[in-house]
């Protein structure tokens, strides 16, 4: 359907007073946001933009770290994170108040016959069997 | 399949990267090799000078590491091209070795050469090298007063660059508070204040405007720095105290030495990219001889349709794309407006009112290269 140019006029305006008003404090938001501006301002958003933009290129079409983020989406992996964290907090704090070890192998035996040193020497030593597997098999599909 | 990038500017870098992208899979099964060969090790942004000349940026902004802005998949070396052999594909660098290649791409951009104007390098001062630029700046702070002319000898790359020298100078002097002890000069060497006729119809009454005067139809001959005077192949001299010149420029010395084209550009086709005679050698950038604009804009619209029709040609062997002439230049028309210069083969540019907003975009632009450059843009 075609409409003359006298038709048109007749058309009553769909812009009411309310909505020019919100146009006009649209209009206002722009032009204090524009005086606020600067040079320096528009230059340091912009690199930083610019780096931002790189940096997530280079995260994105990182493989390790996409695979480790998918490690990291299984909640008992986030468990063992968090459990790692804890563990080297006691750790740091067990440390700052034992004395110092006075060495000789009587320390060494005492040190050994501990239920939690028989536990962590076990921990470390089936860490150490399944990482050797792990890196085996990345070692196997290419990986460096 | 081995392709060879000659030259580490914005066309050649900007080329690397995309094709390292979109030839990932090529590249780590081995399919693929890509070389780049570049003059230097560090990348500069060379619109930035511009604004080192006018006090607005410091040279340590224009450069990064070449090697940090390229896809790790691309074997960059510096070691410059001397001879090319395009009879048997293959050529050889400053250090002696040879490289052979089945794509060979030559983006060597252009060079300044004010030598070819009997005492312009004395008399003048450009902005076209670091150096350069910030003599050019030191020069415009200690001036008090007196004629400046800023004379354009062709071909230059940028071509917007003298318009938006001319406008930087009248806002430069303005802030300085000497604007009315300063006399603007321009000149131009043909019948209009810019070459191109929609940016000549724009700039003239904001030339009016700003109080520059202007001459042209004004080829520079000669400049006599003793006496300062400017003198035309028109018959014209003119006085002055402040040379400001935008030097002619050629293509890269070594495409010169090997005979690739007259002046240093090389025969290309306009919509293929290739060199003539050449199928599988392409030209990209300052150092083509077809009829746009010698601006990295250029450079970047060119190593798209090149991208694109190399990894074509590779996976599905034939091309896809074709140069369509698109350039797009943004153009400061002072301390705080700019409008921009967008165009092809086919349409000619309609330049928009200046403003503060397109001069933020460039602003912003400035800092966006990094990205574009990489490949990202």
């Amino acid at each position: 359907m075609s409409v003359t140019a006298n038709e048109t006029a007749q058309i009553p305006p769909t812009l009411n007073e309310a909505a020019v008003r919100d146009l006009v404090e649209m209009i206002h938001l722009l032009a204090s946001a524009k005086d606020a501006m600067s040079d320096a301002m528009v230059i340091r958003l912009a690199r930083t933009v610019s780096e931002g933009v790189a940096l997530l290129d280079r995260l994105t079409r990182n493989e390790g770290l996409m695979r480790l983020l998918q490690a990291l989406d299984r909640q008992e992996n986030q468990y063992h994170l968090i459990s790692l964290s804890e563990a080297l907090n006691q750790v740091s704090r067990e440390l700052a108040t034992v004395p110092p070890a006075k060495g000789g192998i009587a320390g060494i035996l005492r040190l050994a016959c501990e239920p939690g040193t028989q536990e962590g020497i076990r921990s470390l030593s089936l860490l150490g069997k399944y990482w050797g597997e792990s890196l085996r098999e990345l070692h196997r599909r290419g990986g460096t | 399949m081995r392709i060879l990038i000659v030259g580490g500017g914005t066309g050649g870098t900007i080329l690397g990267n995309q094709l390292a992208r979109r030839l990932a899979r090529e590249i780590r099964a081995g399919e693929v090799r890509l070389t780049l060969l570049s003059a230097s090790d560090r990348h500069m942004y060379q619109p930035g000078l511009l604004y080192v000349a006018f006090g607005q940026m410091t040279p340590d902004e224009l450069y990064r590491d070449e090697a940090s802005l390229l896809e790790p998949t691309i074997d960059f070396q510096v070691d410059p091209v001397t001879e090319f052999h395009l009879d048997r594909n293959q050529v050889t660098t400053q250090s002696g070795k040879t490289h052979d290649y089945d794509i060979l791409v030559i983006a060597t951009g252009s060079r300044i050469v004010p030598q070819e104007v009997a005492g312009l390098s004395e008399g003048a001062e450009m902005f076209y090298t670091e150096e350069d630029a910030i003599r050019m700046h030191r020069r415009l702070l200690e001036f008090r007063g007196g004629t400046v002319a800023m004379v354009v000898s062709i071909p230059h790359k940028c071509p917007v660059a003298p318009v938006e020298a001319a406008f930087l100078l009248h806002d430069f002097f303005k802030a300085r508070g000497i604007r009315d002890k300063v006399k603007l000069r321009y000149h131009y060497p043909v019948n209009q204040v810019h070459a191109t006729p929609n940016v000549a119809r724009w700039a003239k009454p904001e030339f009016d405007k700003a109080g520059i005067e202007y001459e042209t139809l004004f080829n520079l001959k000669e400049v006599d720095p003793a006496n300062k005077i400017i003198y035309s192949e028109e018959g014209t001299d003119v006085k002055y105290d402040l040379l400001i010149a935008i030097p002619p420029h050629s293509g890269a010395e070594t495409v010169d030495e090997n005979n690739l084209g007259q002046g240093g550009w090389i025969p290309t086709d306009r919509f293929k990219l290739t060199m003539n005679g050449h199928d599988n050698v392409y030209v990209i950038g300052d150092a083509t001889d077809i009829p746009v604009s010698k601006t990295g804009s250029a450079a970047h619209f060119e190593a798209e349709v090149v991208v694109e029709n190399i990894a074509s040609m590779i996976k599905t062997g034939t091309p896809v794309r074709e140069y369509d002439g698109r350039v797009y230049c943004f153009i400061e028309a002072g301390y705080d407006r700019a409008t921009y210069n967008a165009f092809d083969y086919v349409n000619l540019p309609e330049l928009k009112p200046p403003s503060k907003a397109i001069h933020w975009f460039k602003v912003a632009y400035n800092q966006m290269y990094w990205t574009t450059v990489r490949g990202l843009l």
